[in-house]
C-alpha cells in the first residue's frame, strides 16, 4: 500500500524539483512547460527563490549564477527557448558547475501549441552534455532529484527533457520524500573556471571532451536504462523516452516476443546497445523526433562488425515527424515485415467543419485588428508574433509568424528591401519585453519607417496569465515596479509613442492613422487587460444585447468575429449570447444602434 | 494546479483495462469530466494515464481528455480503435473522435450543438443534424441526449459533462461503481455547487433508467429529452 497522488507531469515534475532540494528556479512561460513555475509559485512555504525571467537566455544565467553559489538551480522553458538560450548554455557545458544545475526544456513533438518541433536532445549532444529523457510523468518526478546530484557529480548542467505527453499528461504519482537541509551559498572565485578567456576555454573543452566516456558509463548504470533479453527472439526493440511506453504496449497487444532496451539518458548506454545487438537478427528503434539513438546504433553496429539489419527512421520505417503512439509502431513492423498489421477501430468518419480556436469574446486584440486593418487596408503588410494574438490570423492582419520578438525586424526588412506599401506590425507585451526591445531599438537606430503596434495586454496570456515587467506584480504576486511601455520605448529612441484604449474605436483608428502618416518608427500601444485576467482581478462590465427593432440584419457586427454575437437565420437578427464580457466594442460597430448595454 | 491532489489507497485490482474518451468544446468542462473519473478510478485501485489538450486551443478550440485506466500504467494517448467509451459533449467533437472508438464500443452524446465560432474559408459546413443523422445510423445503440437541457432543467447549464458522467453510471459500464463517482464528486466540487452537480448527477442516472427499460427492450433514444 502507497499513498498515490493525481497530478499533472508537470506538477509532477515541480514535486520532483522540491524532493531534489532546489534553491534558485527561472525560466520563461512556453507551451508545454509553464505549469512547472506557475506550480511551484503558488505554494505556501517558499524556501527557494522562484522568478519569471523576461527571456531564456535571461533565466538560463539567473540559474547560471546560483549554480555557481554552490546551490541547486533550474530553468524551465519549451525547446525553441534553448535557442535564445543557446548562448550560454553552449559555454556553460565547458565552464561546468558548482550546484546541480537543471535545463529543463519541454519539447512539442506535432507543433501542438509550437512553430516547430525540434529535437532538444539534439542540443544534448551538440552541447556535449547529458540529457534525460522520462518516458512517463511519474519517471519524470523520479528523475529529478538523480538529475541533480548527476550534475553535481561531474559539474556539469543537464538536460532534462519531458514532451508534451509527459508534461500535459496526467498520472497517479508515487511521492518520495521532501529534504529540509540545503546548503549555504558561497561563490568561490574560481577564475579559471568562470571567466571563458581563451587561455581558459581552451582546457575547459578539453575537459570536457574527457569526461564524456565516464558520463557514458555512470549513466549506463543508472535506472533510467533497462536490457531485458529474451532467450530465444531473434527480434530487438530500442524505445527511447515515451516511446518506449507506446512500443512496450504494442508488443503485448501483437503478443511478440522481443528482446527490449529502454533508453531515458543520452548519451546513450553504448555498452547496453552492443549486447542487445549481439543477440537478435533484426533491431527496431523507436524514438520520436530525430534519429538520435539510431545513428548511435547504426555507428555500434558498424564499429563491432555485427551484422544486425536496423529498422528506424532511416528508409522511412518510423516517422520522423509528428509525435507517434502505438499504431505508428504497428505501421513500423508492417511496413518491415510485410504484416497485415490493422488497428481495429470503429471505422466510421464523416468531413467535418474544423474548430480553429479563437479570440475570446471581448479580447481587446480583436478590436485593435479590427482598428488597424480599418485604417491601414488590405494592401498593407502585417508582420506578427507570437501570443494569443496570433489568432489574429483569421483578421487578416498577421502575415508572418517567425519566433518571439521577430515581427518588428522583420517589419524593419521589408521596409529596407524597398517595399512601398503601408507596414504595421504587432507583437505583445510580454514578447516585447522578451526580446521585441533590441527589434523596437534597432527599427529606430537605423530609421525603419513602420508602425509598431505593442497589444498591451498587461500579462502573458497565452500560456496561462504569467506576470511580466509591465503588470507590477512578480510570479508569487509581490509588488514589484509596474515598467512603463511607453516610457521605454520613448528612452529606446521612438519619437512617435501614443497610448489607447483599444476599445475606443475612433480614438484607436485616430492613432492608427497619425502613426501611418509619420515619417520614422512609430509605436501604438493598444492597452487593455485579458478578459480572462481581468475578470480574476474583478473587472466587471455590463453585457450587451440586440434590439430586434432595430436590427437591419446588415451582419457587420457578426462579421466582426466575436464568440459571443450570432445571428438567428429566422428572424435575420443578430443575437448576444451569454458569453458576452461587455466590451461595447460591436455597439461602436453597428451603424443603426440597435447594440445596447443590458438594463440591470 | 497546487500540487495536492487527492491521496488515495492503492490496492491491487484484478488486471482489467479500460479507455474513455472525452470530447468536446473548450469551455465545456471536458477536463474535469476527466479528472472525476480518474479520481475515481485511483480511488478504487487503478492506475490512471491522462492526456489533455491543454494550452491555446482550449479558447472555442475542439478539446478531448483520454483517461486510460488499468492494472498496469500506460502510455496516456489511446490508440485508435481502442477507446472503450466515447462521451462526446458535441455532436460535431463526438464524430471528430469515432476514430479512436473500438468495435462495439459504446458512445454517450450530447445533442446540443455549439457552431464553431469561426468558418475558414472553403471548409465544410457545421451541419448538426447530418451529424445526428450519421451517429444514429452507424451506433444505434447509443445514448444520445440534450444533456445540456437536462442539466439546466436540474440547475445549471454548465453541468452537463456532470449529467453525462451520471448517464455513463446509469449505464453500469464505468469499471468501477456509481457511489464511488459520487463520493468523489463530493470532495471534488466546490460547497456552493456540490448540491446542484448532485442533482443533475442523479437526475441523469434516473434518465438512463427510464430510457434502458423500454417496451420493446431496444435502446435507442431520439435526440431531444
Amino acid at each position: 500500500m502507497t499513498m498515490r497522488e493525481y497530478m499533472l507531469g508537470n506538477v509532477a515534475i515541480a514535486r520532483g524539483l522540491l524532493e531534489g532540494s532546489v534553491q534558485v528556479i527561472a525560466g520563461y512561460p512556453g507551451t508545454p512547460s509553464s505549469e512547472i513555475i506557475d506550480t511551484l509559485a503558488s505554494r505556501e512555504d517558499q524556501d527557494y527563490h522562484i522568478e519569471w525571467s523576461v527571456n531564456e537566455k535571461v533565466a538560463m544565467e539567473v540559474a547560471v549564477g546560483a549554480a555557481w553559489a554552490g546551490v541547486r538551480s533550474v530553468v524551465t522553458m519549451k525547446h525553441v527557448g534553448l535557442n535564445v538560450a543557446a548562448d550560454p548554455f553552449m559555454t556553460l557545458a565547458y565552464a561546468g558547475t558548482k550546484g546541480g544545475l537543471i535545463a529543463i526544456v519541454a519539447d512539442d513533438p506535432s507543433c501542438h501549441s509550437s512553430q516547430n518541433e525540434q529535437d532538444t536532445r539534439r542540443y544534448a549532444r551538440f552541447a556535449l552534455v547529458p540529457c534525460f529523457d522520462p518516458s512517463t510523468p511519474q519517471e519524470a518526478k523520479d528523475m529529478i532529484p538523480y538529475a541533480f546530484e548527476f550534475s553535481e557529480k561531474f559539474e556539469i548542467p543537464v538536460i532534462f527533457r519531458p514532451t508534451t505527453r509527459i508534461s500535459h499528461g496526467k498520472s497517479d504519482i508515487e511521492l518520495g520524500e521532501v529534504p529540509s537541509d540545503k546548503p549555504v551559498p558561497h561563490f568561490e572565485k574560481l577564475l579559471d573556471r568562470w571567466v571563458m578567456l581563451p587561455k581558459n576555454a581552451r582546457p575547459r573543452h578539453t575537459h570536457l571532451l574527457s569526461i564524456q566516456q565516464p558520463i557514458e558509463d555512470a549513466l549506463a548504470e543508472s535506472p533510467w536504462n533497462s536490457l531485458e533479453l529474451k532467450p530465444d527472439a531473434r527480434l530487438g526493440v530500442i524505445g527511447a523516452g515515451i516511446a518506449s511506453v507506446y512500443a512496450k504496449e504494442a508488443l503485448q497487444e501483437l503478443g511478440l516476443e522481443a528482446s527490449f532496451l529502454k533508453i531515458g539518458t543520452y548519451p546513450v548506454p553504448k555498452k547496453l546497445i552492443l549486447e542487445l545487438l549481439s543477440t537478435v537478427d533484426t533491431v527496431i528503434i523507436f524514438e520520436e523526433l530525430e534519429p538520435v539513438v539510431e545513428e548511435q546504433v547504426r555507428m555500434i553496429a558498424q564499429e563491432s562488425g555485427l551484422e544486425v539489419s536496423i529498422i528506424g527512421k532511416t528508409g522511412g520505417f518510423v516517422p520522423r515527424e509528428g509525435e507517434l503512439d502505438i499504431n505508428a509502431f504497428l505501421e513500423a513492423l508492417k511496413k518491415a515485415f510485410d504484416l497485415e498489421v490493422e488497428p481495429e477501430t470503429g471505422g466510421v468518419s464523416l468531413e467535418l467543419a474544423p474548430r480553429p480556436p479563437a479570440l475570446c469574446a471581448g479580447c481587446s486584440h480583436r478590436a485593435t485588428f479590427y482598428s488597424m486593418k480599418k485604417v491601414f487596408g488590405k494592401d498593407a503588410i502585417y508582420p506578427s508574433d507570437i501570443g494569443c494574438y496570433t489568432l489574429g490570423i483569421q483578421s487578416g492582419t498577421v502575415e508572418t509568424t517567425l519566433c518571439m520578438g521577430s515581427s518588428i525586424s522583420i517589419a524593419s526588412g521589408l521596409y529596407h528591401a524597398g517595399e512601398k506599401r503601408p507596414i504595421c506590425c504587432s507583437i505583445g507585451d510580454s514578447t516585447f519585453f522578451h526580446t521585441g526591445m533590441n527589434s523596437l531599438l534597432n527599427a529606430v537606430f537605423n530609421k525603419a519607417n513602420i508602425t509598431v503596434t505593442i497589444l498591451d495586454n498587461r500579462i502573458t496570456a497565452m500560456t496561462g496569465h504569467q506576470p511580466n515587467p509591465g503588470v507590477g506584480f512578480t510570479v508569487t504576486g509581490e509588488p514589484t515596479v509596474e515598467v512603463s511601455l511607453a516610457e521605454l520605448c520613448r528612452a529606446m529612441g521612438a519619437e512617435f509613442v501614443t497610448v489607447v484604449d483599444p476599445y475606443r474605436l475612433e480614438e484607436t483608428q485616430e492613432a492608427f492613422k497619425a502613426a501611418k502618416d509619420f515619417e520614422g518608427t512609430a509605436v501604438v500601444i493598444a492597452k487593455q487587460p485579458c478578459v480572462i485576467s481581468g475578470k480574476r482581478a474583478g473587472i466587471r462590465r455590463v453585457p450587451y444585447i440586440v434590439d430586434p427593432e432595430k436590427c437591419e440584419g446588415c451582419k457587420q457586427c457578426v462579421k466582426f468575429g466575436c464568440p459571443a454575437i450570432e445571428f438567428d437565420e429566422d428572424n435575420k437578427c443578430a443575437v448576444i449570447t451569454a458569453i458576452c464580457s461587455g466590451c461595447g466594442v460591436c455597439a461602436q460597430i453597428c451603424k443603426f444602434e440597435a447594440i445596447k448595454e443590458v438594463k440591470r | 494546479m497546487k500540487g495536492e491532489g487527492t491521496r488515495v489507497e492503492r490496492t491491487k485490482p484484478d488486471g482489467k483495462k479500460y479507455d474513455i474518451l472525452i470530447a468536446g468544446v473548450g469551455g465545456q468542462g471536458v477536463v474535469l469530466a476527466s479528472r472525476m473519473l480518474a479520481l475515481t478510478a485511483i480511488k478504487t485501485g487503478f492506475h490512471v494515464s491522462t492526456a489533455e489538450t491543454i494550452g491555446m486551443s482550449q479558447r472555442e478550440g475542439s478539446v478531448s481528455s483520454h483517461v486510460r485506466i488499468g492494472d498496469e500504467i500506460s502510455g496516456s494517448l489511446i490508440p485508435a480503435g481502442k477507446a472503450d467509451l466515447l462521451i462526446g459533449l458535441e455532436p460535431a467533437e463526438t464524430v471528430r473522435n469515432l476514430p479512436f472508438l473500438k468495435k462495439n464500443g459504446k458512445v454517450i452524446v450530447n445533442s446540443h450543438t455549439i457552431p464553431p465560432a469561426s468558418k475558414p474559408p472553403g471548409s465544410p459546413e457545421y451541419d448538426p443534424e447530418a451529424l445526428l443523422s450519421f451517429l444514429e445510423a452507424h451506433f444505434p445503440g447509443m445514448i444520445c441526449l440534450d444533456f445540456t437541457r437536462l442539466a439546466e432543467e436540474v440547475g445549471t447549464y454548465r453541468a452537463a459533462n456532470v449529467a453525462m458522467l451520471g448517464a455513463a453510471a446509469g449505464m453500469d459500464i464505468l469499471p468501477f461503481s456509481r457511489e464511488t463517482i459520487m463520493a468523489v464528486l463530493e470532495t471534488e466540487i466546490p460547497e456552493k455547487h456540490r448540491a446542484v452537480n448532485r442533482a443533475v448527477f442523479e437526475g441523469a442516472i434516473e434518465k438512463i433508467k427510464l430510457i434502458s427499460a423500454p417496451l420493446n427492450g431496444e435502446q435507442k433514444v431520439k435526440s431531444n429529452v
